[in-house]
């Protein structure tokens, strides 16, 4: 048994590369089928996972049958695209390395934005997929359910997905830290950029539903503020609705300032100390510095959302030492399990061999006894297989044990060799019977 | 010297001073400081405080107030008592490392209070000074918390001005959650300490306690003061619908003078049906009650 991830991602490879070996769901589906077919022989199990920064097959192959070329050639062809197009902008690792590669994916720790949560549901999605295809078994399930589980353990015990990394989901943390909630709140905004937009729709996300906007620009202003049920006001009447905004965004593209500190003042009288929250996100600044300086009011410019972001991705680059660690120790967890994995079919082997032997000597026995009634002869059987289960209790115990420090796959030869066990599907016995 | 009896409240002292340290350290490092500890040193404290209140009450055989260092340790129950039921229904983030300090700085405070110094020279068994009493501790246990409250308000306020995104910065809830509770419980106490003076008043009359001059009594005047500082707040809020800055600037004012009505009236030489006794006549006096 051996694990085995190929892909690409936004690191090595350029996205020219990259959509030309994406998958779309429907694609997916025909691959995981296609491939499961073909390598059924090699008691083949894959999952691939396809979002637009990376393409990864994760494959699990007795005695790692399933070579990285014969991915490549699989690749190609289902592309229909030249090998050498994308094989030099490849990766590929085996067993730990492969479990370590995909723990650091799942745990967002190889993303574009370290430390986002997208990734996780994306390779849960890639999971599901392959697994209601049939196209996972025992090995990639068990290991794609831990990936999850290390994933979930990262994000718990380290900040890294704590943090906020973008402008405007920091500017959203501040104004939870004003208001409660959004709801009942007036949100103001001056000019109708993309930025401005995406602030919108953040605060909508969170519950803000009362939308005033003002653009220089009227019929961009209504626009804006239809896709948000808002209404749209005249660019000369900002100042009369300043004073019943909570939340004011500007992001206009003006060279002088839009809103003065003599305006948020008078504004501020009428508000009666309830807060007001300026976001300027506009180069030239388009509020007011002195605003920053009157009671109850907020101002925050882009160089004081930027450096929090700044700060909060470097926190994040702070966490990967400690994330690596805990990954570490999950994959070796996983390691010790597969280790026990292997050992399990020659357990229950063992097992079976026992009870068979136990049946024919009990079968062998029934005609010298025939003074036994129904009741009596069920304590026999009883006693018997109780006995071989005793017997082999201690051995399967310990060889469980030592498998996880490594060594399954001696014991799985030990245990043959002692009790003369084959097995149809063990590809080694296979290969001692034919030699 | 401290006396054997007080071993108990020494000893919710050290287990309130656990407490606010832990929720301290809780703000600066949450990897070292468990949350935890701080909850359960403070109810193990809330804990040992009630029984001593009990012990104090059945010693004297009146609610424990027959003198200040007893009302001081009856107070800071109250307060411990107002702030666990409101933190039960409000779940109010990180209260507790503003309000616990202030009960352990109060109640070393009140341990140099302690003994018969300041005796009550009242029977306690009256139904007006205990309508008196009760109301006005719950009431200023309010008053206590809504000043954590306003100090946390500030504290926010200002690292959101000064743009100062530290850990303290995220455990502090909104401006608004903190503006909203600082208001609620200012309106929980103020109808109390209302209640408490009408009361007072009524006892005063019936009971003639404060002699003819009662209304030149410091602590009766500054508890009209105390009151009257609570009532323009309410009338802020209320009718002007003021809030922000001033309203929690106003409510640190209003228990630092709640405070001084309480202890500070004493230093000045008002007695307040208190009287300076010595050791051996404090069980004489009860006695004669």
């Amino acid at each position: 048994m051996s694990i085995l991830v190929v892909g690409l991602n936004h690191k090595s490879a350029p996205v020219e590369v990259r959509e030309k070996l994406a998958f779309n769901p429907n694609s997916i589906n025909t691959a995981l089928s296609l491939f499961s077919q073909k390598y059924q022989d090699q008691n083949a199990e894959i999952v691939i996972l396809s979002t637009c920064n990376r393409v990864e097959l994760y494959i699990s192959s007795q005695d790692g049958a399933i070579k990285v070329e014969d991915v490549f050639s699989f690749l190609a062809d289902f592309h229909k695209v030249e090998l050498t197009a994308f094989s030099s902008y490849m990766y590929h690792y085996k067993d730990d390395h492969a479990v370590n590669h995909l723990f650091f994916v799942t745990s967002s720790l190889d993303s574009m934005v370290l430390g986002e949560s997208q990734i996780l549901s994306q390779v849960k999605e890639a999971y599901t997929m392959a697994a209601m295809e049939e196209a996972t078994g025992k090995i990639l399930n068990q290991l794609f359910q831990q990936a999850l589980n290390a994933a979930k353990i990262v994000h718990t015990r380290t900040s890294i997905g704590k943090r906020k990394v973008s402008i405007s989901s920091v500017a959203v943390e501040f104004a939870e830290k004003i208001f409660q909630d959004f709801a009942g709140k007036i949100v103001l905004v001056v000019g109708a950029g993309e930025m401005c937009e995406l602030l919108l729709k953040h605060l909508y996300e969170e519950g803000a539903r009362t939308f005033i906007v003002a653009n220089r620009t009227y019929e961009r202003a209504e626009a804006l503020a239809n896709e948000y049920h808002g209404q749209a006001i005249k660019y000369e009447l900002l100042g009369e609705y300043l004073e019943k905004a909570d939340i004011v965004i500007t992001s206009t593209s003006a060279p002088h300032y839009v809103i003065h500190a003599d305006q948020v003042k008078e504004a501020i009288k009428h508000r009666r100390g309830n807060p007001m929250f300026l976001i300027d996100i506009a180069v030239p600044r388009d509020v007011e510095p002195e605003v920053a300086n009157i009671d109850n009011v907020y101002l925050y410019n882009i160089d004081d959302l930027q450096s929090v972001v700044s700060q909060n991705i470097d926190e994040r680059n702070r966490e990967v030492e400690k994330c690596r660690v805990l990954i570490e120790e999950e994959v070796e967890r996983f390691m010790a399990r597969l280790e026990e994995m292997k050992i399990e079919p020659a357990i229950t082997h063992l097992r079976n061999h026992f009870h068979t032997i136990g049946k024919e000597e009990l079968d062998r026995l029934k005609p010298k006894l025939k003074n036994l009634d129904n009741g009596d002869w069920e304590q026999v059987i009883y006693t018997m297989e109780r006995t071989i289960n005793k017997l082999l209790h201690h051995p399967a115990k310990v060889a469980k044990q030592e498998a996880k420090n490594g060594g399954g796959y001696r014991y799985v030869e030990t245990i043959k060799k002692l009790f003369g066990i084959f097995h149809h599907t063990d590809h080694s016995q296979h290969k001692e019977k034919t030699e | 010297m401290i006396q054997l009896p007080h071993i108990p409240f020494i000893i919710t002292i050290i287990l309130y001073f656990t407490s606010s340290l832990w929720s301290i350290g809780y703000i600066i490092k949450p990897s070292v400081f468990d949350k935890k500890v701080a909850k359960w040193t403070m109810m193990m404290g809330f804990f040992v405080h009630s029984g001593f209140i009990v012990f104090l009450g059945l010693e004297s055989g009146n609610i424990p107030i027959t003198n200040v260092y007893e009302s001081f340790v009856s107070l800071l129950w109250c307060i411990l008592f107002v702030y666990i039921n409101l933190d039960y229904l409000y779940k109010l983030l990180s209260l507790d490392t503003f309000l616990l300090p202030v009960v352990t700085a109060l109640s070393i405070w009140a341990l140099t209070f302690d003994g018969g110094n300041l005796l009550i020279t009242v029977s306690l068994q009256n139904f007006w000074l205990i309508a008196h009493i009760i109301p006005i501790f719950v009431g200023y246990a309010a008053f206590t918390i809504s000043f954590s409250l306003s100090i946390m308000y500030l504290t926010q306020q200002r690292q959101l001005k000064h743009k100062l995104f530290g850990s303290l910065f995220n455990k502090l809830p909104s401006l608004e959650g903190i503006d909203k509770l600082m208001w609620k419980t200012i309106s929980f106490g103020f109808p109390l300490l209302t209640i408490g003076l009408v009361f007072g008043a009524f006892w005063v009359k019936t009971q003639n306690v404060l002699g003819e001059m009662w209304y030149l009594d410091y602590k009766v005047i500054l508890g009209l003061a105390t009151w009257l500082i609570y009532a323009a707040l309410l009338h802020m809020r209320l009718i002007a619908s003021f809030h922000g800055t001033k309203i929690a600037c106003l409510t640190i004012v209003g228990f630092c003078l709640v405070l001084f009505t309480f202890i500070g009236t004493f230093f000045m030489g008002s007695k307040h049906a208190f009287q300076r006794v010595s050791e051996q006549t404090h069980t004489e006096v009860l006695n004669v009650q």
